[in-house]
């Protein structure tokens, strides 16, 4: 790579032994201008506020032991070896490359089969054919949204759930609808919709002691409107009369509309300049 | 041509040794393949102009496992091995500078040639970023052998680095700005190392033209 390194590395290997201190003089005759002169002689007082912790020689293990394990984590796979890890890693690609495709096999299906299926199998990502291109193809998004996805399914709640409420008994607006991780949505929306669709799940969560999961529907409703308003508190941006009217209108008989339920961001920023091109 | 290069990395082991890797290379399930995986390593730490090509014998296995068995076992050795050997750093590196540099070229290598679809493998970013900032410690800096390992595996897989986590590689450089501007008794030709570094990142993980002239214009005297 830099052969001229190596050229130079018995010369500075020399300096090892010798004086350390700035002896610049060796360096001189071949380069154009001399090292010191970009260095600072007041360096010590001048920078020691901007220093770091890990600038300070004694405390060196301090420095080097804290990045370990300080980034995010995935959470749904508890392995900790890196031979696990990496192999979970690459059946997470391998399906999320196989749904892709399923999607995509879905969506070229065409309308009006497409209705049918709609109607018959009630899958829960199949009232978003409408897009042709409007697809999330990004592997590494698609790979985040998985995660989050397993993360909320890898719950009893989940388990609970699917088996109290058949597919096709799910109604839009009143059962937790996992959102559709192949189209586009802005990184704030769809983490939203994962938010809403968590609190929705948590209708299902393992009876405490009394009560359990048999309430009424209403109830549900009204625990996740709660929860909604809860989780306004940390989109302090977002308007919530807009996100009431919607959440409210429980039977809308629309599909799309029920996918924008809970999620007026989306509304905003990528429904808007996407309509155009739809019609 | 990547085979006889492979060959010409094996040729510093003994006979069989070359054996048992050439077989691993064309018949993986006809041999050991922790073995294989702990040979790699261990050779690895031992002989650094191993530790920067061994990532593609790597692959080739890796490759070869998955083509014939569908199987993955000497990755998950591999890496299993990398992991134990990454716990200990501190004390390989009090034992052996040598072989600390080593290891840091040979995960480095690993980094860069094996890929889970076509991407880096994420399980590796973090102690691939944690190794390189332990060479940007102040101690680390002082020692030639370090800061050249440090900039070569920056030249060699930094932009791939910085995609995976900017974060980190901005703390990173932190240390490599502060390593050069303020630290004391760096040797001229560390601090050459770490400004071409810096400038590298600068532009974009390149050198401009001028640059380049800058920093390798003495070959050509």
């Amino acid at each position: 790579m830099s052969d001229w390194k190596r050229e130079n590395r018995h010369e500075a290997d020399d300096r090892e032994h010798g004086n350390r201190s700035h002896s610049a003089s060796r360096w001189s005759h071949c380069r154009k201008r001399g090292v010191d002169g970009s260095l600072r002689t007041k360096r010590d007082t001048e920078n020691s506020e901007k220093g770091h912790n890990n600038y300070k020689p004694d405390n060196r293990h301090d420095s080097f032991t804290t990045p370990e394990g300080a980034g995010p984590v995935s959470r749904c796979g508890r392995q900790t070896d890196w031979g696990s890890q990496v192999e979970e890693e690459e059946q997470l690609r391998k399906n999320v490359h196989r749904d892709m495709q399923r999607y995509r096999r879905r969506i070229l299906g065409g309308d009006a089969t497409q209705r049918e299926r709609r109607a018959s199998s009630g899958s829960s990502e199949s009232c978003d054919s409408r897009e042709g291109d409007n697809i999330e193809t990004d592997e590494e998004v698609l790979l985040r949204r998985q995660k989050q996805i397993n993360y909320g399914k890898n719950t009893l709640a989940y388990d609970r759930y699917i088996k109290e409420v058949p597919k096709h008994m799910r109604q839009p607006g009143v059962h937790p609808k996992t959102p559709n991780k192949f189209r586009k949505y802005s990184r704030r929306s769809w983490d939203q919709q994962i938010k809403l669709w968590k609190v929705k799940l948590h209708a299902w969560d393992p009876p405490a002691e009394e009560g359990g999961p048999e309430k009424t529907l209403e109830d549900r409703d009204e625990l996740g409107l709660d929860d909604v308003m809860d989780i306004e508190l940390d989109f302090p941006s977002l308007p919530n009369t807009q996100n009431v009217p919607v959440l409210l209108s429980t039977n809308n008989p629309s599909l799309e509309d029920d996918d924008c339920m809970g999620t007026p961001v989306k509304l905003q920023k990528t429904e808007t300049p996407a309509a155009p091109d739809m019609s | 041509m990547e085979n006889s290069s492979d060959d010409y990395r094996i040729q510093a082991l003994d006979q069989d040794t070359q054996t048992l890797l050439k077989t691993a290379l064309k018949d993986p399930s006809s041999v050991n393949l922790e073995k294989v995986s702990n040979i790699i390593m261990d050779q690895s730490l031992k002989d650094q102009v191993f530790s920067k090509e061994a990532g593609r014998i790597c692959y080739t296995i890796v490759q070869a496992e998955a083509k014939q068995s569908n199987g993955s076992a000497f990755r998950r050795n591999l890496l299993n091995r990398l992991q134990q050997e990454f716990k200990d750093r501190e004390e390989t590196r009090e034992r052996s500078l040598q072989e600390w540099v080593c290891y840091v070229t040979f995960i480095c290598n690993v980094f860069d040639y094996l890929k889970v679809n076509n991407m880096p493998m994420v399980a590796l970013v973090h102690p691939v970023f944690d190794c390189l900032m332990r060479l940007a410690q102040p101690d680390a800096l002082m020692n030639e052998e370090e800061v050249d390992c440090l900039v070569l595996q920056l030249h060699r897989i930094g932009e791939q680095l910085e995609k995976m986590n900017v974060q980190r590689m901005d703390e990173l450089f932190f240390l490599l700005r502060d390593g050069f501007l303020l630290q004391e008794g760096l040797t001229s030709m560390a601090r050459l190392l770490l400004l071409e570094i810096l400038e590298f990142r600068a532009g974009g993980w390149l050198l401009s033209g001028t640059a380049h002239k800058y920093y390798y214009s003495e070959i050509a005297d």
